[in-house]
């Protein structure tokens, strides 16, 4: 085991402490506790989605459909209020919805054998058109919204459970439940062995593909939930709800220390990712920074993350050949040499 | 041997240094070439032949030394730079770009356009007695005519030096007496050959001198006819043979074979056909056989990887129907795969996470990594792993620690019949040794074992009874006097006039 | 038969595309028209730049994520220089350059500090629209002079000044990677890399001229969508990237590198563009378009995946045939195996 403090998630706490501290020196309204807890209700549903989204990345894959899988469950959600389904069953719909979402991307990619990229990027505007013509049909129009949800639902939005906000603590509560699921149990280990090597897992007789169609799976339902807490917060569902959790989502999952390639990640980084992202663009935005660039920048972050992730490899192989010449010379003024 | 007006060096090596990261391959090789050399190069694995290959073709550079072709010097690491100077590697495995045509693919980076060149490529085509379809799509091509490409890639760059990596081992016998024809038209021509090999008999055959490489130093070098093959042989690894394969096999022989094992009857698929097979508790059957004489594929479809279209399949009595990978363990019945790297181990993976990949399923919902560890520890100590801890990744360890590590993965699944695919290649002496003791060890405990290998020696000293298969097919049987010799007579035996 | 489905994608879409104009053109006649030609040609003209840049980075097995931004930033420094009183021609070649730059540090870090090409450019994504709003203040850029939007007036057959500029673009990138020896090179890069380098290719040479090129590409679309629409909003240019992979997959070109032609990528964008604009025709809500697109993309993958998947069973099957059959091989072998495989 590596030791804790060379751990990623180690440097990213780092990287979360140091960016709190500086925009506290900027503007200490920041800081308040209150301030800081309640803001997180601007970007849990980018971490809603990240996290699963991890899951499908260690595995091997990628997916960027469940940004529209979002709007497509709470124009689902919506539907259903407006033609008076009671509100349980409205939610399960949603979920469900969100569910076959992951379903279709994962039996799509099996058959065709195409780049998950590929695939769900198709599925990406296959959903969003599904949730557009679906709105249409209840004379939503295109980006309107579907709104007049019951009050109980609303109040969600709002509500506090142990003090927290109830968003946040859905979060927290899944990124817990994924936590034990990928770092404790046997189906995490078999997601990772997958994303490490295919062909080695299908050689060790692990259902390659039942494992990869559970993390997309599990991605549509986190989807579906992001797309509700979004719908109760804003209090009413709209097409575009997850078109501005793609970027972040993606690179809170990269920045969190998930490989692109497979095989590597952790639920931990992503978690702690979500909060870097999150907290970086509300500390531009109270730093007097317009939020469509804070949003923006959080870009710009992940490039200048990766890199030095990428550095710190470069040096580490640099160090050891230097180290290793020294070695030689020491060998040749022994005299091996002529 | 022709020496023609060409005469004169044209390779030259000197102290010639590298390391990857902390680990020195390459401590001051010096070598030369002359015009009309075929120049066998030797070395166990890790010796830092593929390395120095490498470096004269200016795939990586050098840490230090000086590197001449054809009089001139190889100034920077750069292929274009080593190809206009004259050298050509041919790898070990061809570099193909499969969507391309086969004279795109021998043409590319080459200034004239392919189908200006297209009449050059023919005559070429043409002089080396060879059959290959210009416009055909690369990635239809098998691996020996992806190995004709590779030369004429050379050939039309007008190489004076060219390096064959292993250039035999995908060959079949016929393609490889074709290759040394064309070899020996090259050398009268005047280029020179570094010929990469660790078969003897063809480095006799076809080479006038010879180096051999050891832990990234030159340790024998001169013309061949100067040493004998203990001499050379010695010198590649300095470890003696273990002298006791025969007595321990003869040892154990009838008291321990006991009941059937594995009874297959008829079994045909992907690359075979009409294959019976009996294994019996504590034997060990070697299957021989050359590359491409359907083993792998053979076993693959045993152990339920591919589909069978004939044929049955019984374990201790017990018909395996429909098989996966799983129902197979399960049934105890694990296969050791071929391709280590590949499908055999998860490289980045920790150990332990290796060594309990065969049994995951069996494992608790919720893991205890210590329970996995110990396991780990357990295999580690009896097996003399070499490693810093249960928690290192696969791909730091050494070829014969990695496949020791694949070995614990099989043995953790307990099973009662062991297909071995390839289980000593690319391993060191040492680990070999140790291998086969272990293969002993566990077929003196009762474990049925198929020891698939294209090693006859090693099959020569293991084996209790051999099977042979050649082209896809049942080549014939030895149950005593196993010897090389008998094993290729079958192995190889379509060109016999004795075989059936 | 199904080869040629395979292999020829160009066949395969004018195919479906005749026939879908002939359905309809048939269900409402007035839809065959000159006017729809010169539509669907001038409509083109963004997603057929944008998509010509992403192919050639898609050739050498690499994707980029960005160009939406880049084609809204360089717009921008157009509006920008433009609206300050820079002549029309300089400010051009300062967009372009912009673009140019942009695709070089997309290439700097791919090519030549091994970020894999997915992530730098989702970074750079945000990264390039990040700097078009500090450019810009998050205002839209307004007024811009008349003699920018005369670039895309008709000339005649729905030909622009812009239209003649892309349809030049268009040859001279079939004639680079078709004739010229760096052309293939983009092809061999992203057929096999590591085949690629050991034969002299300067591989990470030709993936940072790779992005560059997309970069300038982005750039010349950022002035033909500022000459069409007349003014630059803030998310000139957004999603527009997605749109693109999605016409280079439909048009034949293999996200894993080293397959794909100018003439697939083409066809491709006019196939799209045609069914939107006969959505607008046949008065089908707007709201169809991404269901319609998403739909017919997925539905070509599937095809396309199966129909692959069916000749490379074929092509096993051939293999091992030839063991079956083959007890003794001789000379001649190698030569029927090639002729049969090439058939």
């Amino acid at each position: 085991m590596k030791k804790l403090i060379f751990r990623w998630e180690t440097a990213l706490l780092a990287m979360l402490l140091a960016e709190l501290a500086i925009f506290g020196l900027i503007n200490p309204r920041f800081l308040n506790p209150a301030n800081l807890i309640y803001g997180t209700s601007d970007f849990v549903q980018i971490g809603i989605v990240a996290l699963p989204l991890t899951l499908v990345i260690i595995a091997g894959g990628i997916d960027v459909s469940f940004a529209s899988a979002i709007g497509l469950a709470a124009i689902v959600f919506g539907v259903a209020t407006f033609y008076a389904v009671p509100l349980p069953l409205s939610i399960l719909l949603a979920l469900a919805t969100g569910a076959l979402c992951g379903l279709f991307n994962a039996t799509v990619i099996h058959l065709s054998k195409i780049q998950p990229l590929v695939v769900t990027l198709g599925s990406l505007y296959l959903f969003q058109g599904t949730a557009t013509v679906a709105s249409g049909l209840v004379g939503a129009g295109g980006y309107e919204g579907i709104g007049n949800f019951p009050e109980a639902f609303n109040g969600f939005g709002y509500a506090q459970l142990f003090g927290l906000p109830a968003t946040l603590v859905v979060f927290l509560g899944l990124a817990f439940v994924l936590v034990v699921l990928l770092h404790f149990t046997r189906f995490g280990r078999v997601v990772f062995l997958v994303g490490q090597s295919e062909s080695a897992a299908r050689f060790a007789g692990i259902p390659v593909a039942t494992v990869q169609t559970i993390t997309y799976v599990v991605t549509g339902l986190c989807a579906a939930i992001a797309g509700l807490v979004m719908s109760a917060y804003f209090g009413s569902a709209r097409v575009d709800l997850g078109a501005a959790t793609l970027l972040p989502a993606v690179t809170a999952a990269v920045l969190g220390g998930a490989s692109i390639y497979g095989g590597q990640g952790s639920i931990l980084g992503t978690l702690i990712a979500t909060f870097v992202i999150g907290y970086l663009q509300q500390g531009l935005q109270a730093s007097g920074v317009s939020s469509q660039i804070s949003s923006a920048l959080s870009g710009g972050l992940l490039v200048i993350a990766v890199a030095l992730r990428h550095g710190s490899a470069l040096l580490a192989d640099f160090v050891a050949v230097a180290r290793q010449q020294k070695g030689r010379a020491a060998i040749t003024s022994g005299g091996e040499r002529k | 041997m022709v020496k023609e007006q060409a005469a004169g060096r044209v390779a030259l090596l000197e102290d010639i240094w590298k390391s990857y990261g902390a680990v020195p391959v390459l401590k001051g090789v010096s070598l030369a070439l002359e015009a009309g050399e075929v120049h066998a190069l030797l070395g166990g694995n890790g010796a830092g032949k593929s390395s120095l290959m490498k470096i004269m073709s200016g795939v990586i550079p050098a840490n230090s030394g000086r590197i001449e072709i054809n009089g001139r010097a190889l100034t920077h690491a750069s292929p274009a730079l080593a190809q206009d100077l004259g050298l050509y590697l041919v790898p070990q495995e061809a570099h193909i770009l499969p969507n391309q045509t086969v004279l795109e693919n021998i043409c590319l980076g080459l200034r004239p356009s392919p189908r200006s060149l297209r009449p050059r490529v023919e005559t070429l085509v043409a002089e080396l007695a060879v059959a290959v379809d210009l416009d055909a799509q690369a990635a239809s091509l098998e691996i020996a005519e992806r190995q004709i490409v590779e030369i004429l890639r050379g050939l039309v760059r007008d190489a004076r030096v060219l390096i064959l990596d292993e250039p035999t081992s995908a060959l079949t016998p016929f393609e490889t007496s074709a290759l040394f024809e064309r070899v020996r038209k090259l050398q009268g021509q005047g280029v020179g050959i570094f010929f990469i090999s660790h078969k003897l008999r063809e480095i006799r055959e076809i080479c006038s001198t010879i180096s051999v490489l050891r832990d990234g130093v030159i340790v024998l070098s001169g013309p061949l006819d100067e040493y004998t093959d203990a001499e050379i042989v010695e010198a590649m690894s300095r470890v003696q043979l273990a002298a006791d394969g025969g007595t321990a096999k003869a040892g154990r022989k009838v008291a321990q074979i006991g009941q059937p094992r594995l009874t297959v009857r008829g079994l045909s698929g992907e690359g075979f056909a009409d294959i019976d097979l009996d294994v019996r508790a504590g034997e060990i059957l070697g299957l021989a056989g050359v590359v491409g004489a359907g083993r792998t594929e053979f076993a693959e479809t045993l152990f339920g990887l591919r589909k069978q279209s004939a044929g049955s399949v019984h374990l201790e009595g017990k018909e395996l129907k429909s098989r996966s990978p799983r129902s197979c363990i399960d049934h105890g019945l694990v296969y050791l795969p071929e391709d280590r790297q590949q499908n055999g181990l998860f490289l980045e993976a920790p150990l332990y996470w290796n060594v309990s990949s065969y049994l995951i399923h069996r494992l608790p919902f919720f893991l205890r990594s210590g329970t996995e560890r110990r396991i780990f520890d357990g295999f580690r100590d009896s097996m003399g792993i070499k490693c810093t801890g249960a928690g290192q990744s696969a791909r730091g360890l050494s070829g014969g620690n990695q496949q020791k590590v694949l070995m614990a993965k099989c043995l953790s699944a307990g099973p009662k019949v062991l297909i071995l695919d390839e289980p000593t290649r690319g391993v060191d002496v040492a680990a070999r040794n140790d291998i086969y003791a272990l293969i002993r060890t566990l077929a003196g405990k009762g474990v049925a074992i198929v020891l698939i290998s294209s090693d006859f020696d090693e099959i020569e000293q293991l084996a209790d009874r051999v099977q042979v298969m050649a082209f896809g097919r049942d080549g014939g049987q030895l149950s005593d006097a196993i010897s090389v010799d008998a094993i290729a007579r079958l192995a190889f035996g379509a060109s016999e006039p004795n075989h059936a | 038969m199904l080869d040629l489905f395979a292999r020829n994608r160009v066949v395969t879409l004018v195919l479906i595309l005749t026939l879908a104009y002939a359905a309809i053109g048939a269900a409402a006649p007035g839809y065959l028209s000159g006017a729809t030609l010169s539509t669907v040609l001038s409509s083109s003209l963004v997603l057929m730049l944008i998509s010509l840049g992403t192919m050639v980075v898609i050739l050498t097995r690499n994707i980029d994520v960005s160009s939406g931004s880049v084609l809204g930033l360089s717009a921008a420094v157009l509006g920008l220089l433009l609206n300050a009183g820079v002549g029309l021609p300089l400010a051009i070649v300062l967009c372009l350059l912009t673009g140019a730059l942009a695709g070089a540090f997309n290439g700097l870090m791919v090519a030549y500090l091994g970020i894999p090409s997915i992530v730098a450019t989702l970074g750079t994504l945000g990264l390039y629209r990040g700097i078009m709003l500090v450019m810009t203040g998050g205002r839209w850029i307004e007024d811009l002079p008349q003699d920018l939007k005369a670039l895309s007036t008709n000339l005649g057959f729905g030909f622009s000044a812009l239209t003649v500029v892309v349809v030049l673009l268009i040859v001279t990138l079939w004639l680079f990677l078709r004739k010229t020896r760096f052309g293939r090179f983009f092809y061999a890069v992203g057929d096999n890399k590591a085949a690629a380098h050991h034969l002299g290719v300067p591989v990470r040479r030709v993936q940072f001229a790779a992005f560059v090129a997309a970069g300038t590409c982005a750039a010349l679309a950022g002035i033909v969508f500022a000459a069409q629409i007349g003014f630059i909003p803030n998310q000139a240019g957004n999603g527009i990237e997605l749109k693109a992979i999605a016409v280079n997959v439909l048009g034949g070109v293999s996200l894993l590198g080293g397959t794909g032609s100018v003439a697939g990528v083409v066809a491709a964008v006019i196939f799209i563009t045609s069914i939107d604009s006969a959505l607008v025709f046949l008065k089908i809500p707007a709201y169809w378009n991404d269901f319609i697109a998403g739909a017919l993309l997925l539905s070509v993958l599937l095809l396309d995946g199966r129909i692959r998947q069916l000749i490379e069973r074929r092509i096993r099957a051939r293999r091992y045939a030839i063991h079956d059959r083959a007890p003794v091989p001789d000379a001649t072998s190698s030569t029927t195996r090639i002729a049969e495989a090439s058939r």
